[in-house]
């Protein structure tokens, strides 16, 4: 067989072999590249809520954490409660948490849900399971470097590389030089 | 014979689900220390602890939003706590994790600050507090003592 031909079929096969994986990690590196801007892993919601002020000093009694929750409108299953300082306290929920400042009655009800599917896909993206994951996904990133060598080749003649393929490729290693002067 | 094929799967992947849900979440190494230190007494006299391992045990009651690469653990002390604090994705605590408790193995650390690092620490628990930071209340850098992890087991709720 020419090397042409097994270029093409080992950058065909290898493109369905890891299509999963690259779609895995196409989602999970946008997700994760906006880390700044949102959270990858969770969705949080916080709402400002009022309940009576508390003179009870130190430590808050199960009955009045109860009466809290009551009043708060909570029915999530109470985990545990802290208080950071005097004045206030934190209670920790099945879903969520409330922060109160015992003194103004000021109420920040949290809420946290996973972001299903997602979260796993970000969990495998930064080699949260380790061990094994480690070389499947060092061997993935080595047969991203191969289906891209073999891309190169798939066509001859003008749409191939020795045709309009080489100034492509070249702009494709500028680009991230360019960014790399502008922002080092 | 399909349904039954189909039966054991299903039951197969329930028991695989309901394993997830009900065990430990584990980090790092296994703990090896059987007795866990009092967090009061480190906080009181850091320089006792900072050579060697300690095991420390106790509520959640903090975790990084972000990364997941910090947690707060309550004291035995009212209003004490101690953070536990690892490199990006070395562990990625979950934010759902607040609230349960849990065992930490690790080395003392002391992070000295200067005023400046100082101030932006107190300006940011101010504005995460809702509160008015006024810069002055700072007048010097600060050691603040947290605890670099080996092992960490949060326990199931």
């Amino acid at each position: 067989m020419k090397w042409r031909k097994w270029n093409n079929l080992l950058h065909r096969d290898l493109g369905y072999l890891f299509f999963g994986l690259t779609i895995i990690y196409v989602i999970s590196g946008i997700s994760l590249n906006h880390k700044h801007n949102w959270n990858p892993n969770y969705v949080q919601n916080k709402q400002i809520l009022s309940i009576s002020p508390v003179s009870e000093t130190s430590p808050i009694s199960e009955e009045r954490i109860r009466r809290i929750t009551d009043e708060l409108g909570v029915t999530s299953t109470v985990k545990s409660t802290f208080q950071p300082e005097p004045g206030r306290l934190q209670i920790f929920l099945e879903e969520g948490n409330v922060s109160v400042d015992l003194n103004s009655g000021q109420a920040e009800l949290e809420t946290i849900r996973e972001r299903r599917i997602l979260k796993e896909l970000n969990y495998l993206h930064i080699n949260g399971p380790r061990s094994v994951w480690t070389y499947v996904s060092d061997l993935y990133a080595l047969i991203l470097g191969l289906l891209a060598v073999t891309g190169l080749f798939v066509l001859k003649g003008k749409k191939g590389f020795s045709g309009r393929g080489k100034w492509l490729t070249l702009l494709g290693i500028v680009i991230p030089i360019i960014f790399l002067l502008i922002y080092l | 014979m399909r349904k039954s094929y189909l039966t054991v799967y299903v039951l197969l992947v329930l028991s695989f689900v309901s394993s997830l849900a009900a065990e430990e979440i584990k980090f790092g190494e296994p703990i090896e220390l059987k007795e866990s230190l009092k967090i009061s007494n480190i906080l009181e006299n850091p320089g006792d602890y900072m050579n060697g391992l300690i095991r420390v045990e106790g509520t959640i009651i903090g975790v990084c939003a972000h990364m997941g690469c910090w947690m707060e653990i309550a004291g035995d002390e009212p209003f004490t706590k101690i953070r536990i604090k690892v490199n990006d994705g070395d562990m990625v605590f979950p934010l759902t994790a607040k609230g349960q408790n849990a065992i930490i193995e690790g080395e003392l650390v002391a992070l000295d600050l200067s005023k400046e690092q100082a101030t932006m620490m107190k300006q940011a628990e101010c504005e995460e507090k809702g509160e008015h930071f006024d810069p002055d209340s700072v007048t010097e850098g600060i050691t603040v003592y947290q605890i670099k992890p080996r092992g960490v087991v949060i326990l199931s709720e």
